[in-house]
């Protein structure tokens, strides 16, 4: 090991001692993850992608089954439409019921006026209330044997992409990222809180009259964060089923990752002028960063600007890695994005620290 | 206890308080949270299908479609950039009307209708686009259905999600400026040592704490009635809604405190709130996803404050409805005063024996 490596080891090995001391850290740290991980593992783990409706009605089954193609659409029979009414206001079965008359068939295929009842109960989507009516005038179309005035493709509609009916990424499986994102987040929080200390109590000029160097400080503080980040977001992921698919592009991501929190860790600390001003300025940091990690919670929200955003890379990368499966191959874009944002962050942090410890 | 004390050093923090940026902090960031979830994300806690509409024929059916009811159309000029999209998942479906299509509709001649759909969209949305799709055409077709539907509504109305990320918002706002705000205030007095400066005038430390609590609730009640002004969920019973707030800054001032006299340094502070925050942050958890057990979120403490605040601004629920809660959260506050006043006389005995002085707290001075 040469001269300088000594050197940043031996800092690296200070500071790592100093947080192993402080047995409350240590604690907070480990509840943190067990807190994240319950967490994440109480959300729900599937999509429920069917409305669910209740029908009282005599002879309309195929009807009923040609509407909703046997997708997206369940449906419970009830014996009268008192059972149904009741069953809707109750909610526990269900929410939305239809009742059709005993005699709708041979109204509507005589072209007499009849009335279908929807009953409508409470937390009931806009959208669920419009496709309901719109299902039953439909459905009265087909029994009067009326085609629609448009011819649809042969498959009903076509579909873009990977179709996911009946295979949809999860609310857990979409959070994972979040969780990764806020654990490395904190870990900002506590290597800035480290920088901070330095240059309030000046530590910081006390190891330059040593032979360490500025250089060996700043990286030695650099291999910290980003030791302390990656750890803390490796054992999270694997706690949390993250390293299932592709671990060395995750654990690729996560290095990056970590590097890029830990560029924000040096900003925030040398910025902050005592652990509010940090918290502070890593809030300051943390809620643009924040926007694309709450935004892969829904498919196909990221906007451009979205994309420009220096996290986005990182969770939008393990997002495809770890709930869609994606390889190495197809993260070209995520990868570079993230590596760019690495070095402007690292960079920015480097320089502001520098000014600042030059200074003491 | 003087009250005249209590004011006093109230009044000092309140003179102070604005040069720390901790303040700025628990007064700006609910606002900004506010303005991220309305402004950013509000588009994309709405839950109605997102269909994208290219008219290639000067159609009708475009302002039809305006119309739609629990379906988000947006226009585009590019069929190409329509796909683009619909594969992208950025749009749940998209629909191309050639040219010509409402002349052939008119006709009778059956055009084909040009619908596709985001792979990712789930099968419900492509049913009430495709539904949603087949009403518009059938109206410009000018075929009136051959059925009357009768709408019974036997309940209000679903929650978006923006809404259901209103006790989110409420929690940050009280718990913040609330409860952090006099904690790192306290600890801040006990690094710099100037706690002690204080104690040797006549105030006493139950007016100190006081003082410090007194700070938090009117801080918290700012905030939290401020972001219930600016998400515009005053409800129908503002009073009811008013002491839902008063009860979630009284706990958050009183936890806040706790936390602070036990507390060492802000690292200590601010890593008990890290961990320990989880504790009155979990219950907004519930609304969002009302699909879990909702008993769980009666187990934090927040869940008495926030649940009525959420029924009130949501169900336009009054105190009649919502008191049972209240009742509870204020039997939570009245219960913590005696470990406050406990807590408190344990700081002071312990700064008197010399701990918590700044050296003891590890501070440079």
């Amino acid at each position: 090991m040469s001269g300088r490596a000594r050197i940043v080891a031996a800092i690296v090995a200070k500071d790592l001692r100093a947080l192993t001391r402080d047995r409350f850290y240590l604690i907070i740290t480990v509840l943190g993850l067990v807190a994240y991980v319950a967490i994440f593992w109480v959300l729900p783990s599937t999509v429920d992608e069917t409305i669910e409706i209740g029908v009282h009605q005599t002879g309309l089954d195929r009807f009923i089954d040609q509407l909703g193609d046997g997708q997206g659409l369940t449906v419970t029979s009830f014996g009268s439409a008192d059972a149904l009414r009741a069953a809707v206001e109750r909610g526990d079965e269900v929410t939305v019921g239809v009742s059709f008359p005993p005699e709708f068939l041979d109204r509507v295929r005589a072209g007499e006026p009849t009335t279908v009842t929807v009953y409508l109960g409470g937390e009931v989507p806009d959208a669920v209330r419009a496709v309901v009516a719109g299902s039953v005038r439909e459905l009265a179309f087909l029994a009067a044997g009326e085609l629609p005035p448009v011819t649809l493709p042969a498959e009903r509609v076509v579909v873009l992409g990977e179709d996911r009916v009946g295979n949809q990424i999860s609310v857990r499986e979409r959070a994972r990222p979040l969780f990764a994102f806020f654990v490395l987040v904190v870990e900002t929080m506590a290597l800035a809180a480290l920088v901070a200390s330095e240059i309030q109590a000046r530590t910081a000029s006390a190891v330059l009259v040593t032979p360490a160097k500025v250089s060996d400080l700043l990286v030695a503080k650099g291999i910290l964060g980003t030791l302390l980040a990656f750890g803390e977001s490796l054992v999270l992921m694997a706690a949390i089923a993250g390293l299932s698919s592709y671990p060395g592009t995750v654990l690729l991501l996560l290095a990056l990752g970590a590097i890029l929190v830990t560029g924000f860790g040096l900003l925030a600390g040398s910025s902050g002028a005592d652990f509010v001003g940090i918290v502070f300025w890593t809030m300051a940091f943390m809620i643009p960063l924040a926007v694309p990690a709450i935004g892969v919670l829904f498919p196909g929200s990221a906007t451009g600007w979205v994309k420009a955003l220096p996290s986005w890379g990182l969770v939008d990368g393990l997002l495809r890695v770890s709930a869609y499966g994606e390889g190495i191959g197809s993260l070209g874009t995520q990868l570079v994005a993230l590596a760019v944002w690495c070095v402007v962050a690292f960079v920015a942090g480097w320089i502001v620290l520098k000014r600042r410890v030059v200074r003491l | 206890m003087s009250w005249v004390n209590v004011g006093r050093i109230l009044g000092k923090d309140l003179r102070l308080g604005p040069r720390s940026p901790i303040l700025l902090f628990a007064l700006v960031m609910p606002f900004l949270i506010t303005l991220l979830v309305r402004g950013v994300f509000g588009g994309l806690f709405d839950s109605m299908p997102r269909l994208g509409i290219v008219d290639l024929d000067r159609s009708v059916l475009v302002a039809e479609a305006r119309e739609l009811e629990g379906i988000d159309v947006r226009f585009l000029d590019d069929p190409d950039e329509l796909r683009r999209r619909v594969e992208a998942g950025e749009l749940d479906a998209g629909l191309v009307l050639p040219e010509g299509f409402d002349v052939a509709l008119r006709a009778g001649e059956r055009p084909p209708l040009d619908l596709f759909v985001a792979g990712e969209s789930l099968a419900s949305e492509r049913l009430i686009v495709a539904i949603g799709t087949l009403e518009l055409v059938r109206r410009i077709a000018g075929e009136p259905a051959p059925v009357e539907v009768g709408v019974v509504d036997l309940g209000e109305g679903g929650l978006d999600l923006t809404t259901r990320l209103l006790p989110l918002i409420v929690i940050y706002a009280v718990a913040v400026a609330g409860g952090f705000v006099p904690g790192a205030s306290l600890v801040e007095e006990k690094e710099k040592g100037t706690i002690r400066a204080l104690l040797v005038t006549p105030a006493s430390m139950a007016e100190v704490l006081a003082a410090k609590g007194v700070l938090g609730v009117l801080l918290a009640l700012l905030t939290g009635v401020g972001v219930l002004a600016v998400n515009a969920a005053f409800g129908a019973h503002p009073v009811a809604l008013v002491v839902g707030v008063v009860v979630g800054a009284v706990m958050a001032a009183e936890l806040g405190l706790l936390v602070g006299i036990w507390a060492k340094d802000t690292n200590t502070l601010f890593a008990a709130w890290k961990t320990g925050g989880i504790v009155l942050f979990f219950p907004v958890v519930f609304p969002i996803w009302p699909e879990l057990p909702q008993w769980i979120a009666r187990l934090g403490p927040s869940f008495y404050f926030l649940e009525p605040i959420f029924r009130v601004a949501t169900e336009h629920a009054g105190l009649v409805e919502v008191w049972p809660e209240l009742a509870i959260g204020g039997g939570i506050c009245v219960a913590l005063l005696p470990v406050l006043a406990a807590a408190g006389r344990w700081l002071e005995r312990s700064m008197a024996s010399g701990a918590g002085t700044p050296e003891e707290a590890g501070v440079a001075v």
